[in-house]
């Protein structure tokens, strides 16, 4: 068998990148993802628990709200001892690119919509922008930019009742960009600090932004500032604007994402992790109680990767490792089973934002993460899951989609590469060595 | 007969089209989700608004079109066809197809056939012919590129970007080497691969197809050169189909017949990979084309699957520079991004560093496009930067423009991941 | 607050309107009134068919015929509203010749242009028609958007000095039991343009004739003043796809039945239809087996449908009407004729008549002959002119054409925004400058969400059918908090917010019945970038009682330095 590792993560989100480092010290680790991760979809800050299955909310500490969460929950799973190994693993991981590691109180984050969220980790670049800061704010939109109405943003955080005032403008990006000019343009643009019709990039901002800005100690722009070198665009905006200066995470396409991604997969590099993307995980070879390979569709030809032991995290609906049809809903690369109402009609409520079942599809696991067929039994022995490939909880309801990755990530890379470890000593321990 | 001297792919000035299937790709933007994720990865929509990015040239350009409507947005042409919107898409769709086929529209019945662009654009995608003319007599013309008339000439006449250096053209070609050698020296009926040198490693460089020839033949590999043309990555960046498609009938059926053999095919070119194994039967229907893309791999993919790779380098060292990686966009599609350094990490006495995700810039083509120029240098950028605080003065990677580019971006030499293994295995 | 008019129109749907514009270019002081949006009812909840009449050819030839009259009519008046996109009746292996005949000559008998086509010239004509279809029927169908239709009715109407009043519900008639003298409405908001957060109204509108064109809710209307109305309503799914399948309206070749249409409409086909019969028209089951038949049955002639994407299904009711001593059991049976019922003759009820039963396609007619009767009661002289005259936006048909590479717009964009806007591209296009696309998968720009907002107030369903804004495969996933900011400033920040929400539940109403494969993984991005990214749906601003004090205010979070500023040698990340 050509290739051949010691553990093999299939999926190369949050929960993936998660899992292959906390596997990676003991054990030779390859990383295989399909396509681009969804953290390009999604805004950056890194969740732990913002609301309670119930609803109530925003939750202050998250931590100890993890005791109250029902049976089944990947929390209730893995354990609180998990979800901080986890958040720990990440702060180490990202360093001061994020923050909220000092504390574990939830921060409340300004949302592109002009809401807050509860979030337990947020881009150092959303630092200034906090709702429980009480400096004014002064937000900027940009007039081709849709996403985010800074006026409308400002007006609805005062709805919301943050203990600032908070004041929106609309201006014009300098430069002429077209009018459907991507973010990473505008990020490119800053980033280089491009000379913009005689002026250098992140000056013209300033200068269009200054003649707006009144006694707010801090400004709130788009979150484009930067791909590259958001530090530094934002240090120079600061100098320029004498105001503190932070970004407000926008939806897809998002760049607080797409740099904790870049920070993820350097991570992985420097772990020695072997990443390989492009091609899908489709099947898997499987003896009994154990995988023996994942089968890689190469294009026409399917490729097995062999390993000792596998992680499962392809992600949930969204990133396409629970997949569905108008007869059912099914996990993607092995067929582990998930539990779902029979009758179509019972996976969606009727109002939009109601309880859904679908919000909560993917495989059961048991405490050490191994998927359980539909008698509760283990699946393999040497598989366990991750991230929203997981089933009983709705992290867009609860705010906690980074930090289930992150725990049980952690939690089933960690449990491979003790496999691994153990295997290696000339244990016999298969699996459950948590 | 070989194929150095083969008469039938001249290069005709003026095209003929003819009834082509409608193809339709509507259905194909059922599979877009409006992620974004592939403008994210857009290297052109990075520094060019004129750009409006994959998602809008694939799925949403073809749900807006009814039958009727004919006309395409120019902006197409701006698409470098690197093929990152393809890796980066999490839902499939077919996004480099979407736009090789809107641009083969464009291209087809929106292009002016007497403007300087069109006369220029086929030119270069007809690189093969010039090359095949030029290696007659390489000196002459490695001269005649050099002058600087010849550069004055190609800006204003033909819009071809007088920044750039011509390619070289080696004395020897490939194919010459391969019939002065006698051919094939191993013969085994039960290992056979058929290499796709690709046009440029048979009249730029040989050293590359000679390694390959070395490294297989060192695991036992047979190796075949069937007669070949262009494998059209050129012609789909330009829209010149009708091109593609002449050359792709002739690959497919000598290719197809070495298959018959019990060959697999093998490019040492990444580009040329892509275009065997996904745009070949994404946008033509030939028969055999679809067993063609089944047995088609890059070079070091098939050792990695097919040999015990990583054993054959245990305790290999090789007199070789340390390099700095840049792995190819259309690598980076075929899952192929981190095998060189994974190849490099198991070789003593060499250190590679990837030099990160970004895009060369050049694209084939694209960059040697006067309009494109800046473009293709501004993409380039990142990758200039990361090659000079990479702790190396040699590069590294698969694809030959993108190896151009390096070139011309940081002055260094740039090597092929083949040349280390042959290095590192043959010459021990 | 009262307001005295000529004539009432109640119904804002094809009828209504057109109704509304026949009288009023005819010089006749009009107000029309309707409970919810334009088109909200019936209109706003078909398949989008012009039909040729070649669905009638056999069973109906009466309505065959006025068909082919109307669909030339509207292709010269609503050119901007109708795509000229040819109808195929398909017949497969199974399905009778007999039957097949009798089609191809009734459409020859009602004078509706029919070619006969091989299954060869059949599937190239259409490359997503089953390979084993037996032959076809080639027949001037078209596409119209309805939406449109209506809207250009209602502005135009509005033109020649009509009251339009959307979002008035009739509670009330005035007069007695001998005679209806007006209405009392209930304003949601205003009167005027629909505005969230503003307070509405109750208005009497004094009218010397009213007009009931509710069509299946005339029956309502009718108990209000105390007379019968047999209206039969039946219901029918509709499932739209994401792309279109076919540019050309694909018919079954076959007796009536199930699921036997797919309608090329904008950029999505909609598979059609069920015909059963329900009591109340806004209260009736929305199943999973219809939606499940639709895509069963149309494979059989469009087998791509079973793999394809669907974004949403809606029903619609038919106002159907016929007189009680005829008796149907089966709505399939009843004629799908319409009629004019005068209150005075029928009731001894004066000053009123409602118009029951008909089709989208012959509503011009329709109005026509009901303007016809109550000019007749009016005393009015004037003639008809709504065949003659083009609709707002149609004036010059071949603006359609052009579009390409205009303000500043893609082609694609242009050419389909064009095709919206017809002889008004111009001038609204070239109103907003930076003019961005608010809606990605409909390509709809600012400058058309501002004009749609300009007729129409701060309801986003309204601005929607004007500009098919939120209506493409993200079902508004990615544009309804777009849509909504472009309220905003005009429209304070509470009011946009409302509008949001009703548009983002209208969405999700239509989406719920396409929850599977890609729609599925399309909502639940939806959902994610609704209720994770924006939070929306735990919004302080709405729950309210966040101790802002009692969490993170970023005091003591900075770790240390900024990290590493300039080049990296990593490949993208630099220490942020």
């Amino acid at each position: 068998m050509a290739i051949s590792d010691d553990v093999l993560v299939v999926g190369g989100g949050v929960a993936g990148v998660a899992a292959a480092l906390a596997a990676s010290d003991r054990a030779d680790v390859r990383l295989i993802s399909h396509k681009q991760s969804t953290l390009r979809s999604a805004s950056g800050l890194v969740d732990a628990l913002g609301y309670a299955p119930d609803g109530d909310g925003p939750i202050v500490d998250p931590f100890d709200a993890i005791d109250d969460l029902p049976e089944g929950h990947p929390y209730e799973r893995v354990g609180k001892t998990a979800v901080r190994e986890g958040f720990s693993l990440f702060d180490d991981t990202v360093g001061d690119m994020y923050r909220g590691s000092h504390t574990d109180t939830n921060a409340l984050v300004p949302t592109h919509g002009g809401t807050v969220k509860p979030t337990a980790r947020y881009p150092a670049s959303a630092a200034a922008g906090l709702a429980s800061d009480g400096r004014d704010a002064l937000l900027v939109g940009f007039e081709a930019l849709t996403d985010f109405d800074a006026p409308m943003a400002a007006s609805h955080l005062d709805a919301a009742g943050v203990p600032f005032d908070a004041r929106g403008v609309t201006v014009r990006f300098p430069g002429e960009f077209r009018a459907d000019a991507k973010v990473t343009r505008y990020a490119h643009a800053l980033d280089r600090d491009e000379n913009l019709d005689g002026t250098p990039a992140r000056t013209a901002l300033a200068e269009t932004v200054k003649r707006y800005l009144g006694d707010e100690e801090r400004v709130g722009f788009p979150a484009v500032l930067g791909d590259d070198d958001p530090a530094g665009v934002r240090a120079d905006l600061e100098a320029e604007l004498g105001a503190d200066v932070f970004e407000v995470p926008m939806g897809p396409p998002s760049l607080p994402g797409l740099r904790l991604e870049d920070r993820l997969y350097k991570a992985l590099e420097e772990a020695g992790v072997r990443v390989e993307s492009g091609n899908p995980a489709v099947g898997a070879e499987t003896d009994g109680d154990r995988v023996e390979a994942v089968y890689v569709d190469r294009g026409r030809r399917k490729v097995p990767y062999h390993a000792d032991q596998f992680v499962l995290a392809t992600g949930g609906l969204v990133g396409k490792g629970i997949d569905s049809d108008r007869d059912g809903v099914r996990e993607a690369v092995f067929d582990c089973y998930v539990p779902q109402p029979a009758d179509r009609y019972d996976w969606f409520e009727d109002d939009a934002f109601d309880d859904h079942a679908f919000a909560r599809f993917g495989v059961d696991v048991d405490r050490d993460l191994h998927p359980l067929t539909a008698d509760g039994s283990i699946d393999y022995d040497n598989l366990r899951g991750a991230g929203s490939a997981l089933g009983g909880y709705d992290f867009a309801a609860e705010k906690s989609g980074g930090g289930v990755s992150l725990a049980t990530g952690y939690a089933a890379g960690d449990a491979a590469g003790a496999a691994v470890a153990g295997a290696t000593d000339g244990a016999t321990i298969h699996g459950d060595t948590q | 007969m070989s194929d150095a001297e083969s008469p039938d792919d001249e290069f005709e000035p003026v095209q003929v089209f003819g009834d082509e299937t409608e193809m339709d790709l509507r259905p194909g933007s059922d599979d877009c989700y409006k992620c974004s994720t592939c403008d994210t990865n857009c290297p052109v929509a990075e520094v060019d608004d004129d750009f409006p990015g994959p998602k809008f040239q694939g799925p949403e350009q073809w749900r807006l079109k009814r039958k009727e409507d004919r006309d395409i947005d120019d902006s197409v042409m701006k698409c470098s066809n690197c093929m990152r919107c393809d890796g980066a898409c999490p839902s499939n769709v077919p996004l480099s197809q979407m736009h090789n086929t809107a641009r083969g529209e464009y291209v087809d019945e929106q292009m002016d056939k007497l403007s300087r662009e069109y006369v220029r654009n086929r030119i270069l995608s007809n690189y093969r012919f010039f090359a095949s003319i030029a290696s007659k007599m390489p000196r002459v013309a490695n001269f005649v590129a050099g002058l600087g008339v010849t550069t004055w000439l190609g800006e204003k006449v033909m819009g071809i970007s007088g920044e750039r250096e011509m390619p070289e053209f080696a004395t020897q070609t490939f194919r010459e080497w391969w019939e002065d050698r006698g051919g094939a020296q191993v013969s085994n009926p039960d290992k056979r691969v058929a290499y796709f040198h690709g046009c440029y490693s048979n009249y730029n460089t040989p050293e590359v197809g000679k390694s390959m020839v070395r490294v297989f033949e060192h695991f036992g590999y047979e190796v075949m050169v069937p007669p070949q043309r262009c494998s059209g990555t050129p012609m789909f960046a330009n829209g010149m189909l009708d091109d593609a498609r002449r050359a792709a009938e002739t690959n497919v059926e000598e290719l197809v017949a070495a298959i018959g053999e019990g060959a697999d095919v093998v490019a040492s070119c990444t580009s040329c990979s892509m275009s065997l194994r996904q745009e070949y039967p994404e946008l033509f229907d030939i028969h055999g084309i679809e067993d063609l893309a089944a047995h088609t791999y890059e070079a070091v993919e098939y050792l990695r699957i097919h040999e015990d790779l990583d054993g054959a380098l245990e305790d290999a060292d090789a007199d070789f520079p340390d390099l700095a990686y840049h792995a190819p966009c259309h690598a980076r599609n075929q899952g192929l991004e981190g095998q060189a350094v994974e190849v490099a990490d198991r070789i003593d006495g060499v250190e590679a560093t990837d030099v990160g995700d970004s895009c060369s810039g050049i694209s084939g083509t694209y960059g040697w496009k006067e309009e494109n120029y800046d473009t293709s240098m501004k993409i380039g950028e990142e990758m200039f930067e990361h090659m000079e605080a990479a702790d190396a003065e040699t590069g590294l990677t698969e694809c030959p423009t993108c190896a151009m580019q390096m070139e011309h971006g940081t002055g260094y030499d740039v090597r092929h991941t083949l040349e280390l293994l042959d290095a590192a295995i043959v010459e021990e | 607050m009262t307001h005295t008019t000529e004539v009432l129109v109640i119904g804002g749907g094809s009828t209504g309107t057109g109704i509304a514009r026949d009288l009023a270019m005819r010089g006749v002081e009009v107000t029309l009134v309707e409970k919810g949006n334009l088109t909200h009812g019936t209109t706003g909840r078909m398949h989008g068919l012009l039909h040729s009449g070649g669905r009638y050819a056999v069973a109906d030839q009466a309505s065959a015929e006025e068909c082919i009259e109307e669909n030339y009519v509207l292709r010269d008046i609503a050119s901007h509203c109708v795509e000229e996109t040819g109808g195929l009746f398909v017949q497969r292996p199974e399905d009778s010749d007999e039957y097949f005949r009798e089609k191809l000559e009734g459409c020859r008998e009602c004078g509706i242009p029919a070619e006969e086509l091989t299954a060869e010239e059949a599937r190239e004509v259409e490359p997503y028609l089953a390979k084993d279809v037996k032959r076809a029927i080639w027949v001037p169908d078209g596409a119209i958007d309805p939406f449109r239709l209506c809207v250009a009715n209602a502005v135009s109407a509005e033109n020649h000095g009509a009251r339009i009043e959307t979002h008035a519900e009739v509670v009330d008639l005035l007069g007695d039991e001998d005679r209806v003298t007006g209405v009392t409405v209930r304003h949601e908001s205003g009167p005027g343009k629909r505005e969230h957060q503003k307070v509405g109204s109750t208005e009497d509108i004094h009218a010397e004739y009213v007009v009931n064109a509710t069509g299946a809710w005339a029956g309502q209307i009718g108990d209000m003043a105390g007379v019968d109305i047999e209206v039969r309503p039946s219901k029918g799914v509709m499932t739209i796809m994401n792309c279109r399948q076919v540019d050309t309206v694909v018919n079954r070749c076959r007796p009536k039945g199930d699921a036997d249409i797919v309608v090329p409409h904008e950029t999505t086909a909609i598979l059609g239809t069920t015909d059963e019969e329900v009591e109340d028209p806004e209260n009736y089951p929305e199943e999973q087996w219809e939606v499940d038949l639709m895509i069963d049955t149309l494979k059989e002639l469009v087998p791509i449908l079973e793999e394809a994407r669907t974004i949403r299904s809606f029903w619609g009711v038919r106002p159907l009407y016929e007189p009680p001593e005829v008796g149907s059991d089966d709505p399939t049976d009843i004629t799908r004729d319409y009629f004019l019922l005068d209150h005075e003759d029928r009731d001894d009820l004066n000053g009123m008549t409602s118009i029951v039963g008909g089709k989208f396609t012959t509503y011009r007619m329709m109005a026509e002959e009901i303007s016809d009767h109550v000019c007749n009661q009016l005393g009015v002289s004037a003639e008809c002119r709504t065949a003659d005259v083009p609709l707002p936006g149609s004036e010059d048909a071949s603006v359609l054409d052009e579009g390409m590479d205009r303000f500043g717009l893609r082609s694609p964009i242009a050419r389909r925004s064009a095709n919206r806007l017809g002889s008004r591209a111009e001038e609204v296009l070239s109103s907003v400058d930076p003019n961005p696309v608010v809606c990605d998968c409909e390509a709809v720009t600012r400058a058309e969400v501002q004009d749609a907002i300009e007729q129409s107030g701060t309801d986003l369903n309204a601005v929607r059918i004007r500009t098919r804004a939120s209506m493409g495969n993200c079902q508004g996933g990615f544009c309804c908090h777009r849509m909504a900011a472009e309220l905003h400033p005009e429209y304070d920040e509470p009011t946009a917010r409302q509008a949001l929400d009703e548009l983002y539940q209208e969405r999700w109403k239509g989406e719920r019945h396409a929850l599977w494969g890609e729609q599925l993984s399309q909502a639940m991005l939806n959902y994610a970038l609704h209720a994770t990214t924006m939070n929306r749906d735990a919004d302080p601003a709405a729950t309210g009682g966040v101790d802002y004090a009692a969490f993170d205010d970023g005091t003591d979070a900075t770790a240390g330095g900024e990290g590493e500023r300039g080049v990296a040698t990593d490949g993208g990340d630099h220490g942020d």
